[in-house]
């Protein structure tokens, strides 16, 4: 085990739709917030590490120069969906290992500049030259675990109904507004079974976190901390013959990692950011992530226990359904989601007595694997 | 002068020469696989290494027509109007992604499907329950 790595500071802009923000334009405020907020310098980053996937060469020096953050090693990272947590993930590393103290995570995409539709894929892939789109990926998820499970298409619009319930508390959040059951099933179809309030929306957003050492937290120590309990990231296998599209072994094997790190359970979290980009990701996520056995994920979502007084609230900010996915900036998102509820700085969605917290996302649709990627991170009010 | 080992020079592999999953073989038109010889896996589409083995020792061969529908969706977004596409487990375990076509049978997940060709190709309901490996 390496030394113990903090989150000391979070930032981010709502996320919406800013045509006429570039990616410097949507990441400079969240970015000057984060580094007010935690009290440092410029001086006192060591790194920077961006999470962006379509932001083209240079995304974080381009966005750096504007604060003169400059000389310390800056890192792009693209992991799809992942990429933001993959730099946080990266940043954590160096932290642990002792080769850096502060570190700053910037999380960035702009999806305005697709002008709507589903996400561009790689033309190199197999499956997208044969018209494969994310919606139709979990589509067929959706279609094999309600012909396996108890699971009725009223569940999927559940989901929806809940990200929409917490999204209103969530300043942060693209949908703001409630929705009903009857409303989600009746929308527009975009992949059957699932409509267009199970998808998530497209849009732009940005985020920061910085991350510490413990001897630099010390060094700032009048702000408010949460230890970083276990990073993991994985990668997916290829199965070139039958995959149980119910059971994403790589968030399985991530979890599993991610536990063992941290040395808590399933039972012992207050919280979950997870990666519901479709309303039926989180029905099989929360059996991936060991909340519910294989097949009855939707006993919790029926029984209030994954809402506001449940177990384990899930998705807190309305998750990637109603605050929005735009995908390098999603994994930080859900990190400073985190680090308001364990420093009780979450306002209307508080959680009361938070403690340890999870955030959860996955990324990339490819030929022959779950996921590309997935991180997992687990945390602990400092 | 004494003697000294030339490092061989890796070669790029042309895999955007061949990019279509359909092909003529002599059991007729059949989805395009490739078997590796060192360790037997067979993969959807045209290979030159083993996704299993790393071997290079590849070879193209015909897939089944016929397999089990593993799951489906009918997209509705995009430029083609309603499209159903699918999983589809062939019957010598190798899966891949088609388009289906619709009978007077509901699709649901498990059902057989067989391999169509007309302008392009395409999964249907099975007339028959017969495997073919």
């Amino acid at each position: 085990m390496g030394d113990n790595v903090f989150v000391i500071s979070a930032a981010m802009i709502p996320f919406g739709k800013y045509r006429t923000s570039s990616y410097v334009g949507l990441a400079v405020s969240p970015l000057i917030d984060a580094i007010r907020n935690a009290g440092i310098e410029k001086s006192d980053v060591d790194a920077v590490y961006v999470g962006h996937s379509y932001g083209g060469m240079m995304t974080g020096q381009r966005i750096c120069k504007e604060i003169g953050l400059g000389t310390v090693p800056t890192v792009n990272v693209d992991n799809a969906c992942s990429s933001g947590a993959t730099a946080v993930h990266e940043a954590w590393q160096a932290i642990s290992q002792g080769l850096i103290d502060v570190a700053v995570v910037i999380g960035v995409e702009k999806l305005t500049q697709f002008g709507g539709g589903t996400l561009p894929l790689s033309p190199e892939d197999r499956e997208v030259k044969q018209g494969i789109i994310m919606p139709a990926v979990y589509a067929m998820r959706a279609t094999r675990y309600l012909h396996d499970t108890e699971a009725t298409p009223e569940d999927l619009a559940l989901v929806s109904v809940k990200a929409r319930k917490h999204g209103a508390l969530n300043p942060f959040a693209q949908f703001r507004k409630e929705i009903t059951v009857e409303e989600v099933l009746n929308a527009r179809p975009i992949a059957d079974p699932l409509t267009l309030p199970m998808c998530c929306p497209t849009g732009d957003g940005a985020a920061v976190v910085i991350l510490a050492s413990e001897r630099a937290r010390k060094r700032f120590e009048s702000k408010p901390a949460i230890r970083v309990a276990a990073s993991v990231l994985h990668s997916g296998h290829v199965a070139e013959g039958f995959r149980d599209m119910t059971k994403p072994e790589i968030t399985y094997d991530s979890a599993r990692d991610a536990y063992a790190l941290a040395g808590i359970g399933p039972k012992d979290l207050d919280m979950i950011e997870l990666h519901d980009a479709f309303s039926i990701a989180e029905l099989i996520y929360y059996e991936a992530l060991g909340l519910a056995e294989p097949g009855h994920a939707v006993d919790l979502l029926r029984d209030g226990k994954t809402t506001f007084g449940g177990d384990v609230v899930v998705n807190p900010s309305g998750g990637l359904l109603a605050k929005g996915h735009p995908v390098g900036a999603s994994g930080v998102a859900q990190i400073a989601e985190a680090f308001w509820q364990l420093t009780d700085q979450a306002g209307a969605r508080q959680i009361d007595d938070a403690r340890w917290a999870m955030t959860h996302v996955t990324g990339g649709g490819t030929a022959g694997l779950d996921h590309g990627a997935c991180t997992i991170h687990i945390f602990e009010a400092a | 002068m004494t003697a000294t080992i030339e490092a061989p020079a890796s070669q790029p592999i042309a895999d955007m020469e061949t990019d279509s999953l359909i092909g003529n073989f002599p059991e007729g038109q059949r989805l395009v696989g490739s078997q590796c010889n060192a360790c037997g896996c067979t993969m959807i589409g045209s290979r030159v290494v083993c996704s299993s083995c790393i071997s290079r020792d590849v070879s193209r061969v015909a897939l089944p027509s016929t397999g089990v529908l593993y799951s489906f969706t009918r997209i509705h977004v995009g430029a083609e109007g309603i499209r159903p596409l699918g999983y589809v487990d062939l019957d010598n375990g190798v899966r891949t992604l088609a388009d289906i076509h619709e009978g007077d049978i509901p699709l649901r997940p498990d059902m057989r499907v067989e391999l169509d060709v007309k302008d392009d190709w395409f999964f249907a309901p099975a007339a028959s329950d017969k495997r073919e490996v």
